[in-house]
């Protein structure tokens, strides 16, 4: 993975309805194999305002569910625990350190993560458990599949468009476009 | 000692041999083990160093464990997460307290080091050992030696994770004597570590501390080496193996483990098997050294028993058999020997017997009966004397003469047969030489002694029968009694053989020892160195005895007979001095003088008109003189006088001597006319067969015959008619002498004999005397002085 190169390809494409662009993005290593659970997001020129939503970090069979979890700033996490044994949460991730006692069913409050960042998720209890929670000031992102690729739909503008991965050392240099209307833009990440 | 000496070098060979052999093993053991020592020294030391890395190693997994449990403590890592420094040094410092690390510093992700707690603090400078984390980051456990404030660490690093690594901590642990410890009771080796890189570097060590200044001191020599050095040691005047380890560090910093081990005490296990062989080898020894002791005892001792039989033959004692009884080479050599002693015996037996025996009759000899004799008087009955005869064989060399020397022999074995039987109680029969016996035995007294003799003598008139020939035979005995006649064995001898002359000259069988009569033989020996000068000093003097013609009753011829005017012992008779003068060899200087005086008186007597012949007795001796027909030749030219008036009158023994020889001179004699005459005839043995061959002229019968025929004895008188029937019938004219009166006279007369001779006549007279009585008698010469 290390010496992989991934290659995100951008296609810019003319938007088919006005004032909507899309952004295509490919995060591929140096073997053109496309990287899985990598976040892509575009960020605008104009910060956006924090969302207000609600995201879900399960755990099941002692695993964090998604592993990958991105969001955009604001937004609160519930941290409902599916397993009958107890899960011990924390986070020492500067964006959000937290940690919930010992708990079973679904804590009474969500963690609201309004810093932009990443925070790694992990039981005190059951070492092996870890996820990652994204936190991006923006609400165009969106999380690769098996094949790598990712398809962003943002109203015209200029981004620049970045992207993460689990095991990113340091992040690949941002590329900064403008999506006219109707605009497919493929972006390539090649990452190492 | 020989012996002893031989058991020892015996036993010393043995022990010799074993001891090189055991030494020789005892050596190939010691040298062996010290191999082994070493060898296996180097292989315990190699493990010991491979055990001693293992343990490190374990010992490191085992911190990192330790490190990584502490890491995953919550309120660690939420101290780390803090990125408050003050937070994190002291959780830094808890934390190590906690599981008792050395030193703990906390590394950032991109490895700066953000805390430690060394005395010289490194934070914010690059952790000096990045390799560590990057095994760490890849999931491995490293552990790894470095040297912080002189002392040699096992540092450990680990990730904090939050899950994911947000900083790596690494806690160290000094390398102390309880490590090493553990090390030594795993390996039973002694351990020792030094950071040779530190300032002042210092010895931990398993070995007491009083000796690690030495050991530093040694061991620090070997260090500039970078790999595995295998070395000997000495500390506390001790050899140890042992091997520098350089252990592997990441700072290069130079820290030595010296692992060692005692070679004593390593090679204790081969001392007590040197011990055991070197008990083993002195039993053995010991064993050996007796064995060969009993070995060279079972040989000595045998031999030692043959030296003492040896000895004991030696000494001359042959009784006993050697009592070695084996079945190997001693025992041969103890058979042999054995032989040996019977056979040495037996010849000892032999020459002892032939030395004290008479080897023709198997009596005893003349030492032997010596020696007898001198201890039958010692032991002698108190009551009884010792009693010896000596005797010896009348005219035994006439036996030998004429019937041979085996003839006499056998004689002599017979004699001394008849002796032994005779005297069954006697002790002791000897032969003493020649024809010369002699008993011994105890005798009451003389009579007693008489009594055996007569004894004897009557054994002895039965008639020998021997090869044919029957002989009688006369013997003279002397007896001599101790203590009667002598003190001690030889002079009893002596005396007896005086005693045999006595019987001898008296012809009689036997004479009893007269005391006194010992002078005898002294005079014998003085008139044996008296004879030598009878003549030059004129003691010798002739007498005639008339020889009258029957028929006519006149004189015609003159015996002349010898007489010696000893100075000392008187008037000697031919019959005691002539035997003397033929011993000594003077017989042919008197025979000489006689014939020569004899001769020149019977030429005066012819010259003064008496016809007389002269008769002159010639010895044995003197037929071997073959210059005596010239000297008688030149006698009778020089007194004028016709051979035929001399007559030779030889005994038949001396004929007899040496028959060719003497009949030579004989024959020479007869050829220049002399007469001869055979003397005593009757007493030898030879034949008249045997006289015919002679050149005689007449026979004179012995006056023993004609001596009895006047007292009327008949056989002498057949002798007598026969010899001279027998002797004219050869054509001899016979004489008898010895007429003493006119009964032999007639007889003879009767008998037809020519001439006589005898006291009946006239007894022997000196020359002047006889010449008177020529004229005067009526025998007187036939012609002569009228």
């Amino acid at each position: 993975m290390r010496h992989r190169l991934l290659t995100l390809i951008l296609f810019l494409a003319l938007p088919a309805i006005a004032n909507a662009a899309t952004i295509v993005a490919t995060v591929r290593d140096s073997r053109g194999i496309g990287v899985p659970d990598a976040v892509v997001y575009a960020v605008p020129e104009r910060t956006a305002s924090p969302s207000r939503k609600t995201a879900i970090m399960d755990q099941r069979n002692r695993m964090f569910v998604p592993h990958v979890l991105p969001i955009q700033t604001g937004t609160s996490v519930r941290f409902p625990n599916s397993d009958d044994i107890r899960h011990q949460v924390y986070s020492f991730s500067p964006a959000k350190p937290f940690q919930l006692p010992l708990y079973k069913g679904t804590p009474a409050n969500p963690v609201v993560f309004d810093q932009a960042g990443v925070v790694t998720l992990g039981c005190n209890i059951h070492d092996r458990m870890s996820a990652y929670i994204v936190i991006v000031d923006t609400p165009h992102f969106e999380k690769s599949g098996a094949d790598g690729r990712v398809t962003l739909n943002v109203p015209s503008g200029k981004y620049t468009v970045r992207v993460w991965y689990p095991s990113m050392r340091s992040e690949p240099a941002p590329i900064p476009m403008t999506a006219g209307a109707s605009d497919r833009n493929e972006v390539v990440f090649t990452v190492r | 000692m020989v012996m002893r000496s031989f058991q020892a070098k015996l036993a010393l060979l043995f022990v010799a041999v074993l001891v090189l052999l055991q030494t020789a093993t005892l050596i190939a053991v010691h040298l062996a083990g010290q191999r082994t020592i070493r060898k296996s020294l180097g292989n315990e030391l190699r493990v010991g160093s491979r055990l001693f890395d293992r343990v490190l190693d374990g010992r490191g997994r085992q911190l990192s464990e330790t490190v990584r449990i502490l890491s995953s403590d919550f309120a660690f890592r939420e101290a780390v997460a803090s990125n408050d420094e003050p937070t994190i040094n002291s959780v830094l410092t808890n934390h190590r307290a906690r599981i008792n690390a050395d030193v703990a510093m906390l590394i950032s992700l991109d490895g700066t080091v953000v805390s430690d707690t060394l005395e010289h603090r490194i934070t914010g400078k690059p952790f000096p050992l990045q390799e560590l984390i990057r095994e760490a980051a890849a999931g491995g456990e490293p552990s790894a030696f470095v040297s912080f404030d002189e002392h040699p660490y096992q540092l450990v690093v680990v990730p904090v994770v939050a899950p994911q690594p947000i900083a790596y901590v690494s806690m160290g642990f000094i390398i102390d004597e309880r490590v090493l410890d553990d090390v030594r009771r795993l390996t039973g080796l002694d351990v020792s570590l030094w950071n040779a890189s530190a300032r002042n570097p210092r010895l931990i060590s398993t070995v007491p501390p009083e000796y690690r200044d030495e050991l530093y001191r040694r061991a620090s020599a070997l260090t500039p080496r970078t790999s595995d050095v295998d070395e000997t040691v000495q500390v506390g005047g001790e050899d140890y193996q042992a091997l520098l380890h350089p252990l592997r560090t990441e700072d290069r910093s130079r820290i030595y483990t010296l692992l060692q081990r005692s070679i004593a005490e390593a090679a204790r296990p081969y001392h007590t098997l040197e011990l055991q062989i070197f008990a083993l080898s002195t039993a053995a020894l010991i064993v050996a050294l007796i064995a060969a002791i009993l070995f060279a005892r079972g040989v000595s001792r045998p031999l030692q028993q043959l030296a003492a039989d040896a000895y004991r033959i030696e000494q001359g004692e042959y009784k006993g058999a050697i009592a070695v009884r084996q079945r190997d080479e001693i025992g041969r050599l103890a058979t042999a020997f054995d032989r040996m002693r019977t056979g040495i015996a037996q010849r000892e037996e032999q020459i002892v017997h032939q030395a004290t025996h008479d080897t023709l009759t198997g009596l005893p000899n003349r030492t032997l009966f010596i020696s007898r004799l001198a201890s039958a008087i010692k032991w002698h009955p108190q009551a009884q004397s010792v009693a010896m005869i000596m005797m010896d064989l009348d005219r035994f060399k006439e036996i030998n003469d004429t019937l041979g020397h085996h003839f006499g022999d056998l004689l002599l074995i017979e004699i001394g047969r008849r002796l032994s039987q005779t005297l069954p109680e006697s002790e002791i029969v000897a032969r003493l030489g020649g024809d010369e016996f002699a008993v011994m035995f105890f005798a009451d007294d003389v009579d007693g002694a008489i009594a055996v003799a007569e004894r004897i003598s009557g054994a002895l008139k039965l008639p020998f029968v021997l090869a044919g020939v029957s002989i009688d035979i006369d013997a003279s005995m002397g007896i001599a009694l101790y203590p009667r006649h002598a003190q001690d064995p030889e002079n009893l001898l002596k005396r007896a053989d005086v005693a045999m002359y006595d019987a001898k000259k008296n012809h009689a069988a036997f004479a009893v020892y007269e005391t006194g009569r010992d002078e005898h033989s002294l005079r014998r020996l003085s008139i044996l160195s008296d004879l030598r000068h009878s003549i030059e000093r004129g003691e010798l003097e002739l007498h005639y005895q008339p020889k009258i013609d029957m028929r006519s009753e006149r004189v015609v011829h003159a015996e002349a007979l010898v007489r010696w005017r000893h100075p000392v012992h008187g008037f000697l008779r031919p019959d005691e001095f002539i035997p003397l003068a033929e011993q000594s060899g003077n017989i042919g200087v008197i025979t000489k003088w006689v014939l020569g005086r004899a001769i020149r008186d019977c030429g005066e007597w012819n010259a003064n008109g008496h016809d007389l012949a002269i008769a002159v007795n010639l010895s044995a001796l003197d037929l071997f003189d073959s210059e005596l027909p010239v000297y008688i030749g030149g006698l009778l030219a020089e007194a004028n006088l016709a051979p035929s008036k001399l007559v030779l009158e030889i005994t038949e023994s001396a004929v007899m001597k040496d028959p060719a020889y003497a009949l030579r001179i004989l024959n020479d004699l007869k050829s220049r006319g002399v007469m001869l005459s055979i003397d005593d005839y009757g007493t030898g043995y030879s034949s008249l067969a045997h006289l015919r061959r002679l050149p005689v002229d007449e026979l004179k019968i012995d006056k023993s015959f004609v001596l009895s025929l006047g007292n009327g004895a008949k056989d002498d008188l057949v002798i007598v008619r026969s010899t001279i029937e027998l002797g004219h019938n050869i054509g001899l004219k016979v004489i008898a002498e010895g007429v003493e009166d006119a009964r032999a006279w007639t007889i003879i007369r009767d008998l037809g004999c020519d001439m006589a001779q005898g006291y009946f006549v006239s007894k022997p007279l000196p020359a002047p005397e006889f010449a008177a009585w020529v004229e005067s008698s009526r025998w007187g010469g036939a012609g002569g002085g009228a």
